[in-house]
């Protein structure tokens, strides 16, 4: 064999060390420190007001920044509704959902739904390919129940999920 | 300091309630009134209300029936469910005070539900109406 023992050392070597050089590019916070897999966004009374009367309160790392912008240049067709903002409203949640994106917060569950739609841009939570993956295990059926609706209806499930908590412990499907 | 922060405190509050059991509060008086000029109208009618409340309508291209009680369900005090699945507080001031108090909040769902329902903005008569309606709710 010409594989020998050095090379194969050298090769676990530089394998390990790959690895850990990609985990820690992907989950910690540039000193080392291993990131909270989610984290709560700074609450806007305003966000709440005008997007939550209707809908879940998401998170706005829920998305990329760029698929905010998407559903904001659309706010006057949002799945079919006319938001009608005003352009000071309009602006300031804007402002709030671009500080807050995927690609702004540093938490696991944000790089993943960030690298995750690298090339695309998901204007529904569940259209992210790493939520979609997640949630494999539920079937269409289950989404469909009286109790939860649709998919857009995290907070059916997610007991904790407008915190940004989607921890399993906090997981409960309603019959 | 303290003294007048705990009086003006409770004078807001009593100011709010009184002015709730007298019907709608000074801006929301205002906006009355406005409609009434606009629409030309000496009184507006609850029982108008009532109707354009639960009026049902087809959706142009939707093709589905839509109504303000989609939404609100049949009874203004009841909590109701929107399309997304959040809940709705009750709109009937009887049941939630906190309706009808605030101009820039009424005109907007205004807006944002007449164009739901109707496909349209509602006409300031329809608007008073719909207004005195729930404020005559028990």
């Amino acid at each position: 064999m010409s594989f020998g023992k050095k090379t194969a050392g050298v090769l676990a070597i530089t394998l390990t060390f790959g690895f850990l050089t990609a985990l820690s590019a992907s989950a910690d916070d540039g000193k080392g420190k291993r990131l909270p897999s989610f984290t709560s966004a700074p609450s806007s009374a305003l966000y709440k007001q005008e997007c939550s009367s209707c809908h879940f309160l998401y998170q706005p790392w829920l998305l990329p920044e760029r698929s905010w912008q998407a559903i904001m240049d659309e706010s006057g067709k949002h799945f079919g509704e006319n938001l009608g903002l005003d352009a000071e409203t309009d602006k300031e949640i804007r402002a709030y959902l671009k500080a807050n994106s995927s690609d702004k917060t540093a938490a696991r569950w944000a790089q993943k739904i960030t690298s995750s739609s690298e090339g695309m841009t998901p204007k529904k939570i569940m259209d992210v390919p790493w939520i979609k993956k997640e949630h494999r295990e539920v079937g269409a059926g289950v989404f469909k129940r009286p109790s939860i609706g649709s998919p857009s209806n995290c907070g059916a499930c997610h007991q904790k999920g407008a915190e940004g908590n989607f921890e399993e412990d906090f997981i409960k499907i309603p019959k | 300091m303290k003294t007048f922060k705990g009086l003006a405190t409770l004078a807001a509050v009593f100011f709010a309630g009184s002015v709730y059991a007298a019907g709608p509060n000074a801006q929301m008086s205002q906006v009355l009134d406005g409609l009434k000029k606009e629409a030309g109208a000496a009184s507006f009618s609850a029982e108008e209300g009532r109707k354009l409340y639960n009026a049902k309508r087809t959706h142009s291209q939707k093709k589905e029936e839509r109504s303000c009680t989609t939404c609100h369900t049949s009874n203004p005090a009841a909590s109701g469910k929107s399309t997304a699945g959040k809940v709705i507080e009750p709109l009937s001031p009887s049941a939630n005070p906190q309706r009808f108090t605030d101009p820039k909040k009424v005109e907007k769902w205004f807006k944002r539900n007449c164009e739901w329902v109707y496909e349209r903005e509602c006409t300031p008569k329809e608007k008073g109406d719909f207004i005195t309606y729930m404020m005559s709710l028990k």
